[in-house]
């Protein structure tokens, strides 16, 4: 490999300007208070506090409520779009019904429409319900997405007409041809799509933010807008850069342990939605 | 009679459709409806006709906001098309510790955009460490990046423009990688230095990409509101200057319970993000 000085530099230069906002983050949420604010700023805590303002971030909000929450919400986005996703994608790629191209542009016509669209109609909708300020609320309206039915119907069309032939001469019910023939061939599609619809619904802000005024609902991400508020008079950052630490770790683990899965799954997801 | 099997296709594809129907497709065409009424969510919905729009147009708050939204878009667009480019052209060949240092460069990618905007509501305090490391050269130590009207807006942007650089780059490195080498290869024989070979041989190549990138930035920015709302000590302020459409529809939904203003604001978005897609359809047919 070519050591190439000069690219070298500045890629160094590049990933110390955009690296840096996160390990700011990161070490502040081990300082004290005081030192967070010291100018010239300390790169590593000089009194290094343990997880004490992680202990502060949950005493004056709930916050391992808010990450419960927001675990939760994450994991009905995943598991129902995945789940239903493959099931619509493999019927739209391999049966041919009639109302087929009429439903799938239907389905594709909502990925065009912005959440931020729908969000006063839906929320009138939820109150008509009397799913406001409630999990049900809060949870079920988003959790498919049609972004998994599209990219299931596209791996989906992959998979050779003959297996499934041959699987339902032997008299394979069509549900149990999904089951154990589709499924596992998309195993690893199901994976990427997993990745992806955790990011989106882990980061989201917006309609939870709307549908829930109790504490007890919030997401972390909602819930962390408590922090920059000063507590009885007192600033609190370290417990604002503690808890923007815990809503950013599940994030960072996926992306240490699954990196080609999440970088690919993130750029098949830009290209293709 | 036998039941065909391409029924159970319309089975599996029902409780999706079913579940668009419902949280959807319903709200896209009651939000068109409600755009043109008065609404208040207490007595039943009024029909105004067009009336909301054209109250739009002379609402001085809707008409900051759209301009607002606009240097926002621009600002969002045309750096991160730039930037994220060259980072991708730095990032593209082999050199000692380059998988480290591109990792250290996607982070911003990681956190949550509310996470996003708390850190950097911190690291933007008026004494704090951007101006200590900005203006601190010359000995400023007080620059109120977003409590003043004027920075704000460009904070808003500078914050967004780091947050979706990295995203974006890998966006563009995913383009380069689909460039057969023998392109390059065979413009080095020919001669061709490095800017040439970009220009005739590399850019070429990844106008899909170019055009996607761009269309891309542009969508997202023009939902952005997030940062708006967390950022400033009050949402959308300094004195409205961060005040986006996004932003708006909210305040004027659950803050004064204009529903039908809000529907209309909504609309007007969806008009533009569509015009951005269309535009994207037309320059890929091009291609």
């Amino acid at each position: 490999m070519r050591k190439r000085p000069v690219r070298f530099l500045i890629a160094l230069a590049l990933a110390a300007v955009f690296a840096f906002p996160i390990w700011f983050m990161a070490s502040s949420a081990f300082k004290a208070e005081v030192e967070i604010q010291a100018i010239p700023m300390h790169f590593i805590p000089w009194d290094f506090q343990g997880w004490a303002q992680f202990r502060l971030a949950a005493e004056i909000a709930p916050m391992w409520t808010y990450f419960a929450n927001s675990w939760l919400y994450a994991m009905c986005h995943v598991v129902v779009t995945v789940f239903f996703g493959a099931l619509a994608g493999f019927g739209f790629a391999k049966y041919r019904f009639p109302g087929r191209t009429l439903l799938f542009l239907a389905v594709l016509s909502t990925i065009m429409v912005p959440f931020q669209v729908l969000v006063v109609p839906l929320f009138i909708e939820m109150k008509a319900f009397g799913w406001e300020n409630s999990y049900a609320g809060l949870l079920i309206p988003g959790m498919m997405n049609a972004f998994g039915v599209f990219m299931m119907r596209q791996y989906a069309s992959d998979l050779p007409e003959e297996l499934l032939e041959a699987a339902r001469v032997d008299g394979a019910s069509e549900f149990r041809i999904f089951l154990q023939i589709a499924l596992p061939l998309l195993l690893p599609a199901l994976a990427s799509l997993a990745i992806i619809m955790f990011i989106w619904s882990w980061g989201a802000f917006l309609w939870p933010l709307v549908i829930v005024q109790d504490k007890a609902l919030n997401v972390l991400s909602v819930g962390l807008a408590t922090y920059t508020q000063p507590y009885l008079g007192q600033p609190m950052w370290g417990a604002a850069m503690a808890a923007s630490t815990v809503a950013t770790i599940p994030i960072a683990i996926l992306f240490v342990f699954f990196q080609r899965y999440f970088v690919k799954g993130l750029t098949a997801a830009a290209v293709k939605g | 009679m036998r039941f065909h099997y391409k029924w159970w296709g319309l089975i599996f594809v029902l409780p999706a459709v079913g579940f668009f129907v419902a949280f959807n497709v319903f709200p896209m065409m009651f939000g068109l409806y409600l755009s043109f009424t008065d609404y208040d969510l207490l007595s039943p919905p009024i029909w105004v006709g067009l009336d909301n729009f054209v109250n739009l147009w002379s609402d001085r708050l809707f008409r900051q906001a759209l301009l607002n939204t606009l240097v926002f878009v621009a600002g969002a667009t045309v750096p991160v098309w730039v930037l994220s480019l060259a980072a991708a052209l730095v990032f593209d060949q082999t050199f000692r510790g380059r998988d480290w240092l591109k990792a250290a460069f996607f982070l911003p990618v990681l956190p949550p955009v509310a996470v996003v905007a708390v850190v950097w509501r911190l690291l933007l305090h008026p004494n704090g460490v951007v101006t200590s490391l900005t203006g601190g050269w010359w000995g400023i130590t007080e620059i109120r990046w977003l409590a003043d009207a004027v920075l704000a807006p460009f904070s808003m942007i500078a914050v967004h423009d780091w947050a979706v650089i990295p995203f974006f780059m890998m966006i563009w490195l995913a383009g380069l990688a689909a460039i057969p080498p023998e392109f390059r290869e065979a413009a080095a024989i020919d001669g061709a230095g490095p800017i040439r070979t970009f220009w005739y041989v590399d850019m070429p190549q990844l106008r899909s990409t170019a055009v996607l990138v761009a269309a891309l930035s542009s969508i997202g920015a023009f939902q952005t509101f997030a940062l708006q709302y967390v950022l400033p000590n009050d949402a959308g302020g300094p004195a409205n200057s961060t005040m986006v459409l996004a932003l708006l529809v909210l305040k004027y939904g659950f803050q004064y319970f204009r529903m039908g203003d809000a529907a209309a604001i909504s609309v007007v978005m969806f008009g533009m993000i569509m015009t951005v897609t269309l535009a994207q359809l037309w320059f890929n047919r091009r291609a």
